[in-house]
Parts: C-alpha cells; structure tokens; sequence
C-alpha cells in the first residue's frame, strides 16, 4: 500500500503542534502562578499588542525598524548579488574579493556601530549601514558559488549559437545561479531583521529593538513581548513572500528535484 | 585484412567543406606537457558523414572542442568553407552528451533560444521551432520542461535546437553515450532517418563502432594519445539504410575491419591508465 499523501490541513497542523502546545502550556501555568513574573501570560500579551497596535504605537516603530531592515537589506543585497555574480565569472574580481571577505565575514557587523553612529549619526542612517554590511555577505558569497557553479556547457551551448558576453550573463548565468542567489537573499533577510533590532537596542529612539530595551527597563515585559511579536510576525511574513517568489522563479528548474519524471 | 583502405586526404565526393591540416595540441600538466592530438589532418565533403572513433582520452572529444572554438589549438589550420576557424560560432552547431539543455526553459523556449540570440523575429523562431521538433518527433512536448523528458527526449531536444539555427556543419561529442544500450540503438535508428531528409554535413564522435558504421559514409580511427590519424575506412552501403544493414556480411566485415584497426590504440590506452 502507498501511503497517503499529507493534505495540506494535515501538513499545517503538524508544524502547528509544538507552537500550539508551548503556548497552552504557558498560558496555564502563567495564570496558576507557577512561573516567574517575566514569563506573562500569552493572551495577556496579546491583549497589549492588539492596544498598541490600535493606538498606532506599535506601527509607528514597527515602520522605523522596516525602513532600516529594508533600506540596508535593498542595498547590501544589490552589492553582494552584483559583486558576487561578477566574482564568479571573473577570476582577478574573485582575487580582489576574497581576502576581504574570509577576513571580514566572522567579524559580528553589529561591533562596528558605534563606529558607524559617530560618523554618520544616531538617526536612520547608521543602522541602514549597519545592516547594509551584514547583508553582503550571505548574499555575495551565495551569488559567488551560484555563479561558479554553472554548468560549463550551457556557456558553451549559448556561445555555439552566437550568443554574446552580455547575452551569456543575462540570459545564462543569471538564470542558473538564481537558485543559490535567492538562497543567500532568503538568509540575509532574518539577517536583516535580526541586525536591525539589534542596532536599535544599543543606539535608537524608535523603533522595535528600542522599544524592547525601554520595555526591559522599566519592567514592562507586556510591551517587550509585543515588540518581540511584532518582529517574528515581519520575519514570517518576509520570509513567506521570499518562498513564493523562489517557487515562481524556479518553475522548471525545481522540477527536477521534486521527482516529475521517472 | 579485409575492406577497403583510403589514403589519408583523399579527395571527397562533394566539394571539401571543412579541411583540417596537421593540428596540434598540448595539455600542460603542472611542469609537463602532455600531447594530446599530433599532426592531424581532416578532409570533410558537404553533405558528408563522417564519424571518428578511438579509445577513450585519444583526444577526438578535444578536436571536435578546437572545432567549435571552445579550446585553443598549438598549430595547425581549420578552414571552413575556405575561411579560417576562429573563435565560436553559429555556423558549427555543437551536440554534447550531456544535451546542454536549459532547466529553465521549456522544450519550446530551448530551441526558439538559439533563434532569439541571432535576433530572428518572435513569431518566426516559434514557427521554425515548432517545424523543428515536428521533426524529431517531439510536437506534444512542445511545453514541457527538460526535467520531464527522459535521456532519448532530451538529446532529441538538443537535436531540434542544434539543427534550428541551420549550422554549416554539425559537431555531435558522443550524443548518444549518456543513453542506456536500447535508448541508443533507437536514437541511432531516428538520427539516421532525420539525416536522411536534412542531409547535413556532420562530424560524429564516438567510441561505439557500430554507431560509426551504421550511420557515417566515412569512419577515421584515431590512435591512443597523442592523437593521431590511425586508419580511414570507406562505408560503401546502400542508403537509406535500414536497420537490417547490421546484419549485413558487409556490415560485419567493416566491423571487423574498424575493430582490427582500434584494438591495438585500446590496449595501448589501457596500458598508460594502468
């Protein structure tokens, strides 16, 4: 017998089991007291994000945290796929490049924002800088391999017909390093986010990060869970559109990998 | 021995089209060079097919890769059509083994492609496409996308592309050798048949001897590496040729013939890997 196949409701409910089941759990022990006062009930913090999110507040930093994430992650991810694909097709690029790169990678971006607020100020720039730099990296070296990586006949293939270097890149290696190219923008989005807020819990007057380090210090660990949801529901929503761009992207060349044909 | 021997260089029937003259070429190895063609020379008529055998690494895959002006040549001259080779170009049209499709493409977008790089107008490469697959018999799988075709499929598609943008000659590297032995003998069958209606001027790698009997007018042996021009055979049978013709006593003594010529570069191929 051939096993059925998962239905989609089936498919959801599984990943859906562990979140569900953490948060009943912690629901009922928070409100029979068995917990520390940090660890607030669930619909409790619920309750403070849907009031701060009709009050306007939540939005409010919500959007400086975007603009910061999306502006850095707009730019850096520009540079690394550009410089990366060019890194991959051109050896003396590469050359250029690689030191640079296996000697800056480990450095945590976030150790040179103060560097960055002295010179750029304490305003949005900074922390766009900020994540501009950590962003280059996955996306650069994913582009990097995307682009090494292409089949050395399909250049061949295109150059027999009378295809041309700008032809070659467009049409070729762009397309069959693109699988590993939005595996590095998949990855330098959480980056994006994850430097953003961080940026903004050390130097920041808005925006989500800053509104978890003012929650923490006076004790308000209702608002500190809702920023912290806030931050996880743009991730998954980020995330999710990434996926679905891939999916479209992909059309044939996923199709081998999902079995299609015997 | 038996069949019929040609001298090197011999005049061909139609007028020469491609003429290769003592071309080199050497692999540098670290420190060392290691030759892998010496001194070859080559006479293919329009319209001629013709198929080189010898034992795997004698340098025949290499030659048909200066051919298509994806490797540099250490001396020697390549014309085509009176003028020299250089660089790559359109009016070689590569077949590899390894069919060289684009995942990404359907059926119908990988042999238009060939079109649209040479600029040809939209509704005009679609039409000389679909013309083209018609051909090789692949009409329903006009949207399909590679991965969804088998081996035979796919090299069938790489066939319709290659022929679509009309090459001078055809430079086909092992084509058939991905394929399973059964897979083989029809594509053999079917490449046979569309050459007779299209009657191109091919160049046909391989080192399966009934594969270069059955389909070329012209078998060259090549000797292990370096390469070298070991034997030029004749393939004086009847076309169109059926498949029968493999049962042939004819057939059968050219085989013999070829693998009398290619037994002895084989062993010496097998020596230097050992």
């Amino acid at each position: 017998m051939t096993a059925a196949p998962y239905s989609r409701a089936r498919r959801a409910a599984l990943g859906l089991a562990l979140p569900v089941a953490a948060l009943a759990a912690w629901e009922i022990s928070a409100r029979f007291g068995t917990v520390p006062d940090y660890l607030i009930a669930p619909s409790l913090i619920l309750a403070t994000t849907w009031e701060m999110a009709v009050s306007g507040e939540l939005w409010r930093h919500a959007a400086d945290s975007l603009l910061r994430a999306l502006g850095g992650y707009a730019i850096g991810a520009a540079a690394g796929v550009a410089m990366g694909l060019l890194a991959g097709i051109a050896r003396p690029v590469e050359r250029f490049y690689d030191p640079i790169v296996s000697l800056t990678y480990p450095v945590p971006k976030i150790v040179v924002l103060p560097i960055l607020v002295a010179w750029l100020g304490a305003g949005d720039w900074s922390k766009i800088a900020v994540v501009t730099a950590a962003v280059f990296y996955p996306t650069f070296i994913n582009s990097l391999y995307g682009a090494k990586g292409v089949n050395r006949l399909y250049v061949w293939s295109a150059r027999n017909m009378g295809a041309g270097p700008l032809q070659v890149f467009w049409k070729v290696i762009l397309p069959a390093s693109l699988p590993q190219v939005l595996t590095g923008l998949r990855i330098a989005l959480a980056l994006a986010f994850i430097v953003a807020v961080a940026a903004e819990l050390q130097f920041s007057r808005s925006g989500l990060g800053h509104l978890i380090g003012a929650a923490e210090d006076s004790l308000r660990f209702d608002l500190m869970y809702a920023a912290i949801v806030a931050i996880a529901l743009i991730g998954f929503a980020g995330d999710r559109l990434l996926v679905a761009l891939r999916r479209r992207a992909l059309a044939g060349q996923a199709l081998g990998k999902e079995g299609a044909h015997g | 021995m038996s069949g019929t021997t040609v001298p090197a260089g011999r005049p061909v029937a139609g007028a020469a089209l491609l003429e290769v003259r003592d071309l080199a070429k050497t692999f540098r190895r670290g420190a060392r060079t290691v030759a892998a063609i010496d001194r070859f020379s080559l006479t293919v008529g329009e319209g001629e097919f013709v198929a080189i055998v010898g034992p795997s690494g004698c340098g025949k895959s290499t030659f048909l890769h200066i051919l298509g002006g994806f490797e540099a040549h250490d001396g020697g001259s390549m014309l085509l059509n009176g003028e020299p080779i250089a660089g790559t170009g359109p009016d070689r049209g590569m077949l590899f083994q390894e069919f060289a499709l684009y995942p990404w493409r359907s059926v119908i977008g990988n042999v238009a492609w060939a079109l649209e790089v040479q600029g040809r107008p939209k509704a005009e490469r679609i039409a000389i496409a679909e013309r083209y697959l018609r051909l090789v018999g692949l009409s329903a799988f006009r949207d399909a996308y590679p991965a969804e075709l088998s081996g035979g499929m796919k090299q069938r598609v790489a066939l319709a592309r290659v022929l679509a943008f009309e090459p001078r000659i055809l430079l086909m590297d092992e084509p058939f050798g991905a394929l399973d032995a059964q897979t083989r003998e029809l594509m053999q069958e079917e490449l046979n048949a569309i050459w007779q209606q299209t009657r191109n001027t091919v160049l046909f790698v391989t080192h399966d001897i009934d594969e270069a009997i059955y389909l070329a007018d012209r078998v060259i042996v090549f000797t292990a590496r370096p390469g070298r021009l070991k034997d030029e055979i004749a393939i004086d049978l009847d076309r169109p040729r059926r498949i029968d013709v493999k049962k042939s006593a004819a057939y059968m003594s050219y085989r013999n013939r070829v693998w009398d010529s290619l037994r002895a570069e084989v062993l010496k191929a097998r020596e230097e890997f050992q």
